[in-house]
């Protein structure tokens, strides 16, 4: 089922006027589904559309009600399920058990906004530190979370051993596998995983908060900053958003300057990922040799946008700076040298014996799995599933630029670090194609500061898979509610279930495949 | 004896990095620095996993709530003399971040702090400026006309020379 009119007809015959369909908000349109319906709608349309997964769910605070938004992705249209409780008596009915990829989704609107999902409670804390105080959240209006008294923090359990045989081994925060804090309880049985238990959280900064005490011009800003690695897709999608209510006649030329500043990240990102593998199975050659190759890329970065890693060149009604003509040679000749240097990479990563035996059947993820979790992005299209959003949903100018879409079956981390070598190399040919297709004009048109009142979702291809972007306005230069879901958040938990039944040796290299970024994990 | 060990440190200073909330932007240019192109590994720089063998702590990011004992307990494992370097606008004074419910805003409201070096994240060449700053600091090069005056002998070790075994 591709097409969203079959997809109302269906839900509208089957609920009737039990539940509300406003067709064309939010996408494809928006269900609103009161007294526990949600359960049922969204256990209908995964019956309808076996590609059907949540994408997010949004809490948010309206007054003295909570509402919880399920956003809905399918084969192609995108749906939002809506439901409210009272504030009162916050509960709703999880759906964990019809679509397992929602479990993390519930636990953080737990934690921020104070929803009860009835059989998936949260034990203690998910994203927030331990010494947050139970019954505040700092995502609800009334609750100023910078003047929240701290509790001390509770006395840390001893690492008591698993029963019998089993050995429970922590993994970070600080640790040589991990570059940044996040810790992983690991229990073996001998040398195999048969357990995997997270705590996130240890790079929580609540942007998603502070998003609302901010003009949407300083947003710009601090979005790009939830990942260092993958800043300007964070900026596009954040200005993508706001431009779906705000609705500016955006130029042409600003959305191939767009496309090609979201590339280049996308080949520094991947690159960066092919040799950061290397470093985890103990190949370091590689890493250095990848790393190496990166660096003229982060100099056309620096070219295009004036920094090495925080350029801003996106912003709302175009991009910042233009295109030099006059570096339009370097940019070309750069790209070449990397193409001519990639059958050699390409076969190191497809018959080097070192990187098959490390990386060949470790970590398999089925299709199956893939479409339960909701996993994204090279994760997802390693095992099968062909979800790029460029293609199935095109922003920016990507429906004018011809690519490929990368897929690979075998679901396996060599399968995943593949679609990253390959996408490489479709980067490269996109960068070409805007470059020498740039139409001409100005490249940004001016836009009010105060938003109407409206709300928008946009989802986009980050370098780690599907970046989704929720905005409410509320008619001032702030906004009402940002929601991020990263990429890396919906990846987490297909590592949980590959890592079981593995031995422990393959956790980095297993782990390394999902591209992991805590920072954009925890907000 | 002292300035043997003061000899070692600066001309072999290991590093540890720490993460302490960061967006991951300074902390790739951290590791960027390993890298040919600038490969700080030829001034004996390495970047070292355990704090116990540590000189350095390099300090990325606002300091959240969660990584704020954390980093406590990695400063305290780390041997003495020890030198903390604030990286990047983050780990000097919150930068964006400043104001977040969940972050302390800066590395110095937890460490004793020796070098900040800013920037959003700063390069990699101002990365390496700051740690070469901060060597200097610990052991000031001689000018040129100290080393003019110096005596051209080689000055007698501190150490009593061993004596020979007679067999």
């Amino acid at each position: 089922m591709s097409n969203a009119a079959d997809m109302i007809n269906l839900l509208e015959s089957k609920f009737g006027d039990r539940i509300q369909i406003k067709q064309g908000t939010l996408e494809a349109g928006a269900i609103i589904a009161n007294n526990g319906l949600h359960y049922d709608v969204l256990k209908a349309m995964i019956e309808a559309d076996e590609k059907t997964g949540i994408t997010a769910i949004t809490g948010l605070d309206l007054g003295d009600k909570l509402g919880v938004y399920y956003h809905v992705h399918t084969a192609k249209p995108f749906f939002t399920i809506k439901a409210e409780v009272p504030k009162a008596d916050p509960k709703i009915k999880t759906v964990v058990d019809i679509h397992p990829g929602a479990l993390f989704h519930e636990l953080e609107v737990t934690d921020l906004l104070g929803v009860v999902f009835v059989g998936n409670e949260l034990q203690g804390h998910f994203v927030l530190s331990e010494n947050w105080p139970d019954g505040v959240y700092p995502l609800r209006k009334d609750v100023d979370a910078t003047k929240v008294q701290l509790v001390p923090t509770p006395e840390r359990e001893a690492n008591k051993n698993a029963e019998g045989r089993q050995v429970k081994i922590i993994i970070g925060p600080q640790h040589p596998a991990l570059l940044e804090p996040e810790k992983f309880s690991v229990t073996v049985d001998g040398e195999i995983v048969t357990k995997v238990e997270p705590r996130i959280g240890y790079v929580h900064r609540g942007i998603e908060k502070t998003a609302e005490s901010r003009s949407y011009l300083k947003d710009t800003y601090l979005v790009e900053r939830v990942c260092g690695i993958c800043n300007p897709i964070h900026a596009y999608a954040f200005v993508s958003t706001v431009e779906k209510i705000l609705k500016p006649a955006v130029p042409e030329r600003a959305e191939y300057l767009r496309v090609i500043a979201l590339e280049l990240n996308r080949l520094h990102s991947h690159l960066l990922t092919l040799g950061h593998a290397g470093l985890e199975i103990g190949y370091e050659t590689l890493f250095q040799y990848f790393w190496r190759d990166r660096e003229p890329i982060m100099d056309l970065i620096e070219l295009t946008s004036g920094n090495r890693v925080y350029g801003s060149l996106i912003t709302v009604g175009g991009v910042r700076r233009d295109l030099n003509p006059e570096h339009i040679p370097k940019i070309k000749s750069v790209l070449e040298d990397f193409r001519k240097k990639m059958p050699f990479y390409r076969k190191l990563y497809q018959e080097e014996p070192t990187l098959r035996l490390r990386m060949k059947d470790v970590g398999v993820l089925t299709r199956e799995d893939a479409l339960k979790l909701s996993v994204v992005g090279p994760v997802a299209r390693g095992s099968g599933v062909d979800m790029d959003i460029r293609k199935t949903q095109p922003y920016s100018a990507y429906d004018e630029i011809p690519f490929k879409q990368i897929v690979y079956t075998e679901g396996d981390t060599w399968a995943r670090m593949n679609v990253r070598m390959d996408e490489v190399e479709e980067s490269i040919n996109i960068i070409e194609y805007a470059v020498d297709h740039l139409p001409s004009g100005p490249v940004r048109v001016e836009v009010p500061r105060s938003v109407p009142e409206g709300e928008a979702v946009s989802s986009v291809e980050a370098p780690r898979g599907e970046l989704f972007y929720y905005v409410k306005s509320n008619g001032t230069d702030m906004p009402e509610r940002v929601k991020i879901r990263t990429p890396t958040f919906a990846n987490i938990p297909s590592f949980l279930k590959t890592a079981i039944g593995e031995s422990i040796a393959d956790v980095p290299s297993n782990f390394v495949s999902l591209d992991p970024c805590f920072s954009c994990t925890d907000r | 004896m002292t300035d043997t060990k003061t000899w070692a440190r600066v001309k072999s200073p290991w590093v540890l990095h720490f993460n302490s909330g960061a967006c991951n932007g300074c902390d790739i240019e951290i590791v960027a620095l390993l890298t040919p192109k600038y490969d700080v590994e030829r001034f004996g720089i390495k970047l070292e996993p355990s704090p116990r063998h540590a000189d350095v702590l390099l300090v990325t990011g606002a300091v959240t709530q969660q990584c704020a004992e954390r980093l406590k307990r990695v400063y305290d494992q780390m041997p003495q003399p020890k030198f903390v370097v604030a990286i990047g606008a983050c780990a000097c004074s919150g930068g964006v971040f400043e104001g977040n419910y969940n972050v302390l805003g800066g590395v110095d409201k937890v460490l004793p702090v020796s070098a900040y070096i800013p920037g959003c994240p700063p390069r990699p060449e101002a990365i390496i400026d700051g740690v070469v700053k901060l060597l200097n600091a610990i052991n000031p090069p001689k000018k040129k006309k100290e080393l003019a005056e110096a005596p051209k002998e080689a000055p007698k070790p501190e150490v009593a020379p061993v004596e020979e075994v007679k067999q």
